[in-house]
C-alpha cells in the first residue's frame, strides 16, 4: 500500500488528488489565485488532511498544468495533456478522443488503443473557445459562473453571435440584453460559438472512437449540450471532470513507485 | 459647388446611432449656419450608415475613405484605416479603390483592442500616445488574443513593467497586426493611416517601424469618411446638373428620431 499525490496547477484552478495505488481517495480544488507556489503548498495541505494523512505518507508526487515549475516538492512533472490522457482512460478506457476546456485554454487530444496521447491540437491564441469567454460574458450579465449552465440548458432559442472573438460578442451581448434578449438565450448563444470553435478543433485532428470532456469547462451543462450537439455524438463526463489530470498525475505517480 | 469643407462635427455614436446621426448633422448644420434644406444631397457612411433617415444616399465607408483621402493626401497608395471595430487596408489606384483587406474578426489589430488595454491601465485613450513615446523600452506582449493580452499587461504590471513601457509594447504588438493584415496588399508608398487609431503617436511611430518608411496622417483622421461621402454628394450633383437630372431626394429629411424606429 502506497499514497501517491498527483497536483495539477492550471491558470485557473489548482487541484490535488491522493490516491491509494489507483484508488482516489481524497481530492481538493481551490483557485490558483496570483501566487502559485503558496497556492500549491495549500491545495496540498487541503487534500492530505481530507486523506488524514500528512506529507511523510506521500511516497511519490507528480506535478502538472501551466504552473507545474512551482511545485518544488513534486518528484516529478509531467505534461497536462498526458495527464489528461491518463485520468481519462483510467475511467473510461474506449475514449479516443478527448476535449479539455480549462479556463485559458481548450485542448483537443486524441489517444491510441493503449490510451496513450497520438496527437493534440491547442487552441492559446484565442479566447474565444477558452473558458474565458465565458467568464466574459457571466460578468456583464452579473451571473455566477456555476449557474451559467443551469440558465444555458433551459434555452430553446440561442442568440445569433455575428462573432467567434470574447471582445466584440461581448458588445453584441451587450446590445442584446438591452433589445430584450433573456439571459439564458445569450448564454445558449456563447455556447454555440464556443462549441463552434472547440469543434472545430475536434475535425482538424479527426473525431474517432467515444469521446470525453474534462476541465472546468465540462461542469458546465450548456457548453456540453452545445458540444453534442455540434459533435452530433454523445459525450461522456467524469464525475468530477476538474481533477482529471490531477488524478492522471496520481496514476503516473502510483507507476514511478513499482519501477 | 466649392471644394471647401465648411463645418465639421464628431461625436461617440453610442447605441442609438439615429439619434446621434440627427445630433451630429443638427450641430453641423448650426455651425455652417445653414439649415437642412440649403443641403443639396446628403450621403451617408459608416458601419451605421443605414441609420440615417434623412440621407439620401448610403455609400461604403471603403469607397469613401478612399475618395476622401485622395482628395486630402493625393500621393497616398495604400490606406490603412484603424476603427474602433475593424482595420481596412485600402489599395489605390490614381484614387479609385483597386483592392482591400478587412479584419473585423478579431479584435487584435483594432481600435477596441487599445480601449481594453487603456481601460485596464486606467490611462484615458488619447493619452496612449504621449505615453508610450516616453517608454525606455517596448515590454514584450506575447498573447495576440485581447483578453489574454489585458491579464498579461495587468500581471506584468503587478511585476513592476512600467505603463509607458507596456503602452509602447501594446503598440508594437498591434502595429504587427495591422502590418500581416495590410501585408496581404501588395504595399506601396506614400502609405497614409486614417480612422481613431491615427490619431495615436505611438501607434503611427509602431507602424512606421514596421512599414520602414514614414507614413502620411491627415489633419483630422476621423473625419476621412465623411469628407468621401461629401465628396461623393458633390459628384452626384454635379453629374446630375451635367446631364439634366432630377436627383431623388430622402423623403425623410430631417425629423426627430425615435428610438429604434
Amino acid at each position: 500500500m502506497a499514497y501517491v499525490l498527483g497536483i495539477d496547477i492550471g491558470s485557473g484552478f489548482s487541484k490535488a488528488v491522493i490516491c491509494e495505488d489507483k484508488t482516489i481517495l481524497s481530492h481538493a480544488i481551490m483557485p490558483s489565485g496570483g501566487n502559485f507556489k503558496e497556492t500549491a503548498g495549500k491545495v496540498t495541505e487541503i487534500v492530505l488532511e481530507k486523506a488524514g494523512l500528512s506529507p511523510g505518507d506521500i511516497s511519490y508526487a507528480t506535478a502538472t498544468g501551466y504552473g507545474a515549475a512551482v511545485v518544488d516538492f513534486a518528484d516529478r512533472s509531467i505534461t497536462d495533456i498526458s495527464c489528461h490522457a491518463a485520468g481519462v482512460c483510467h475511467m473510461f478506457p474506449s475514449v479516443r478522443t478527448l476535449i479539455d476546456i480549462g479556463a485559458q485554454f481548450s485542448k483537443a487530444i486524441r489517444l491510441n488503443d493503449k490510451g496513450k496521447v497520438a496527437n493534440f491540437i491547442l487552441n492559446e491564441k484565442c479566447a474565444g473557445g477558452s473558458g474565458k469567454f465565458i467568464q466574459v460574458i457571466a460578468r456583464i450579465l452579473h451571473m455566477k459562473i456555476e449557474d451559467i449552465g443551469k440558465f444555458s440548458i433551459q434555452s430553446d432559442n440561442p442568440v445569433e453571435f455575428t462573432t467567434g472573438c470574447a471582445v466584440f460578442a461581448e458588445s453584441e451581448a451587450v446590445s442584446r440584453i438591452a433589445e430584450g434578449a433573456l439571459p439564458g438565450d445569450i448564454l445558449a448563444g456563447v455556447h454555440k460559438a464556443m462549441a463552434s470553435k472547440i469543434v472545430n478543433l475536434v475535425v482538424r485532428l479527426g473525431l474517432t472512437g467515444d469521446c470525453a470532456i474534462t476541465g472546468g469547462g465540462a461542469k458546465d451543462h450548456g457548453l456540453v449540450r452545445a458540444i453534442k450537439t455540434e459533435l452530433n455524438t454523445d459525450v461522456l463526463v467524469p464525475e468530477e471532470p476538474r481533477i482529471t489530470a490531477a488524478f492522471g498525475a496520481a496514476l503516473s505517480a502510483a507507476e514511478n513507485i513499482y519501477q | 459647388m466649392g471644394d471647401t469643407l465648411v463645418s465639421s462635427v464628431i461625436g461617440p455614436s453610442g447605441p442609438e446611432h439615429r439619434r446621434l446621426a440627427n445630433k451630429v448633422m443638427e450641430e453641423a448644420l448650426a455651425s455652417a449656419s445653414i439649415v437642412f434644406d440649403d443641403l443639396a444631397y446628403v450621403v451617408a457612411t459608416g458601419y451605421g450608415r443605414i441609420n440615417v433617415p434623412f440621407a439620401d444616399k448610403q455609400v461604403t465607408e471603403i469607397t469613401c475613405h478612399a475618395k476622401g483621402l485622395y482628395s486630402l493626401l493625393p500621393t497616398a497608395k495604400t490606406i490603412v484605416d484603424i476603427g474602433g471595430q475593424d482595420s481596412k487596408g485600402i489599395k489605390l489606384n490614381e484614387g479609385k479603390v483597386s483592392s482591400f483587406v478587412m479584419n473585423d474578426k478579431c479584435a487584435a489589430g483594432t481600435g477596441r483592442f487599445l480601449e481594453v488595454i487603456a481601460d485596464a491601465l486606467g490611462v484615458p485613450l488619447e493619452k496612449l500616445g504621449d505615453i508610450s513615446i516616453k517608454a525606455e523600452k517596448a515590454a514584450i506582449i506575447s498573447n495576440t488574443c485581447t483578453v489574454f493580452a489585458e491579464q498579461e499587461v495587468t500581471s506584468q504590471l503587478a511585476n513592476g513593467e512600467s505603463v509607458a513601457n507596456l503602452i509602447a509594447g501594446i503598440h508594437e504588438a498591434i502595429a504587427v497586426r495591422i502590418y500581416s493584415l495590410i501585408s496581404k496588399l501588395k504595399i506601396s508608398p506614400d502609405v497614409a493611416i486614417t480612422g481613431g487609431g491615427a490619431k495615436n503617436i505611438g501607434l503611427i511611430r509602431a507602424l512606421e517601424i514596421k512599414f520602414g518608411f514614414p507614413v502620411l496622417v491627415p489633419p483630422e483622421p476621423l473625419l476621412t469618411g465623411a469628407i468621401g461621402a461629401a465628396i461623393v454628394g458633390k459628384e452626384i450633383c454635379e453629374r446630375a446638373a451635367g446631364s439634366g437630372e432630377i436627383l431623388k431626394r430622402s423623403a425623410q429629411g430631417l425629423q426627430e428620431a425615435t428610438f429604434f424606429s
